[in-house]
């Protein structure tokens, strides 16, 4: 629609910006861009997806906090509802080897399976160098892009930061509410939020 | 792990054979297995007399290197949850949460409890409980105990108290455990002493004046996504106290009124910290970026 004319600003913008980008993805500043493996082999870059809301997930198969999702199908349903409305979905690996969550392309794979998540990919980032630049610190935290490559939201999965299924019903998903706001025009109305869960289980070397 | 499981139910029913025994002569505790620790529920008193407060503890004992959290558990985790079932008659006060410590050493920092901890709950018991001869108190506690992976517990413990009209004797068993919680309990700072807030850019700048220089000093914030846990607390002392330098979270993103929190002196001194939040202006901006010239100004008299 409008993105024929918007495209050559934004990427003004995003030149503009990227050299100042120290570290950690901030909310309202431009995503941190990378690229990675995923479970299926194929190799994925985020500045590819320009032009889409992106979603990301962090992911820990081991987290209680995770198995509350998973086990519910909360999260494959919100990874179907979303990726079927054209948002592209990444769930990241960011354990290290030999810590809780470390999967294996293969494992990760018989896992989608099993659960019947429906992410786009499920990317290995068993170095927690995506972790890092997006300074996640709990699975699942979740992350929203703009089609302008802008982070727009960055937290919790929802306002119930318990291990309980039976919590999931009453919640507010703060993913799917930033996600309808920012399609139908709305300001976010809830950009960031304390990401609820386990520890990211990054190696201790690279600290 | 099958064989400390089973200790544990053994334990747990000794427990109750010895409480039943014991249940004529005074507090009948409670205790039950939780992920990698146990958690007893008991009174700090060995009965209940009605017009007096007295207090209930949960006592948190974790295996080495396990730790649960404190009411704003930091980077990750979720602090211990209770729902109480009282009899008519007992109003609860609200939990008394020892002065947590930091935990974790990388990007990641939580606040929290290892070893042991005992949450303190003050209860008032109102001067026409006399009906019945027994208290019965019930907890439903949810806690997530933690290593590098968490585990999720939940449990219901119940205690049997006395009502007697007579004060009530400490129960010798548990005093040690309040004693100790009471030691790490935050409590309001003198009231000769400051504390201001400056907002500092990309920190907030908590300067105290206590009447002697502070060498050592660690924040805990009561709300959550203020300060960015993980970041080093830069201390500068002072001849009069200290200034803390807190790094901001990058969740951050509208000014605050006001820092509340813990504040940890040396010698495990905790303090209860609400100061207001002096903004930048636009004077001290221009001056030289605000921060020193905004901390040096603090430090005048008082007007």
């Amino acid at each position: 629609m409008k993105r024929s004319t918007l495209f050559p600003m934004i990427v003004t913008v995003v030149i503009c910006i990227a050299p100042l980008l120290v570290a950690a993805a901030k909310v309202g500043r431009a995503a941190p861009d990378f690229t990675a493996t995923a479970s299926n082999g194929k190799t994925f870059r985020l500045g590819d997806y320009r032009g889409k809301y992106v979603v990301l997930e962090w992911h820990n198969n081991g987290c209680p906090y995770v198995g509350k999702h998973y086990k519910s199908g909360n999260m494959q349903r919100l990874q179907k509802e979303w990726t079927g409305r054209n948002v592209v979905w990444f769930t990241i690996l960011s354990s290290a080897p030999g810590e809780q969550g470390y999967v294996t392309a293969s494992e990760e794979n018989a896992y989608l399976a099993k659960m019947q998540a429906a992410p786009t990919a499920a990317l290995l980032d068993p170095n927690g160098e995506i972790g890092h630049l997006y300074d996640a610190k709990t699975s699942p935290q979740m992350v929203v892009i703009n089609p302008e490559d802008i982070v727009i939201y960055d937290g919790a999965i929802d306002d119930k930061p318990t291990t309980d299924l039976s919590d999931i019903a009453g919640a507010t998903n703060y993913v799917s509410l930033a996600l309808e706001q920012a399609m139908t025009g709305k300001q976010v109305g809830m950009p960031s939020t304390r990401p609820y869960g386990c520890s990211v289980k990054y190696s201790d070397s690279t600290h | 792990m099958t064989g400390s499981d089973s200790n544990r139910r053994i334990s747990l029913a000794l427990t109750f054979e010895g409480a039943l025994l014991l249940c004529a002569a005074g507090a009948q505790g409670a205790e039950a297995p939780i992920p990698h620790g146990k958690l007893e529920l008991v009174a700090e008193s060995q009965w209940v007399t009605p017009g007096r407060g007295f207090s209930l503890g949960l006592h948190f004992q974790l295996e080495k290197g396990w730790h649960i959290y404190w009411l704003n558990p930091g980077d990750s985790g979720e602090p211990p949850r209770v729902t109480w079932h009282l009899p008519p008659g007992l109003t609860l006060g609200a939990l008394e949460w020892p002065a947590p410590r930091r935990l974790g050493k990388s990007s990641i920092v939580d606040f929290g409890y290892e070893d042991a901890v005992t949450l303190i709950v003050p209860v008032h018991a109102e001067s026409n409980l006399a009906a019945q001869p027994l208290a019965s108190l019930g907890a439903e506690i949810k806690v997530l105990v933690c290593r590098e992976v968490c585990i999720p517990g939940k449990t219901q413990l119940s205690l049997t108290l006395p009502i007697k009209s007579q004060p009530p004797p400490p129960d010798v068993r548990t005093r040690e455990w309040f004693a100790a919680a009471r030691k790490d309990l935050p409590r309001p700072a003198p009231q000769n002493w400051e504390f201001s807030v400056d907002d500092a850019k990309d920190s907030f700048v908590l300067a105290a004046n206590l009447g002697a220089q502070i060498t050592q000093a660690t924040f805990f914030p009561v709300a959550e996504a203020q300060i960015d846990n993980s970041a080093p607390q830069v201390l500068l002392p002072r001849p009069s106290g200290f200034r803390l330098t807190l790094r901001k979270s990058d969740r951050l993103l509208k000014p605050i009124e006001r820092l509340k929190g813990v504040v940890v002196l040396p010698g495990n001194r905790a303090y209860f910290i609400d100061a207001p939040v002096n903004k930048r202006d636009a004077r001290n901006n221009k001056s030289n970026g605000g921060i020193q010239e905004t901390q040096s100004s603090k430090e005048g008299p008082r007007k």
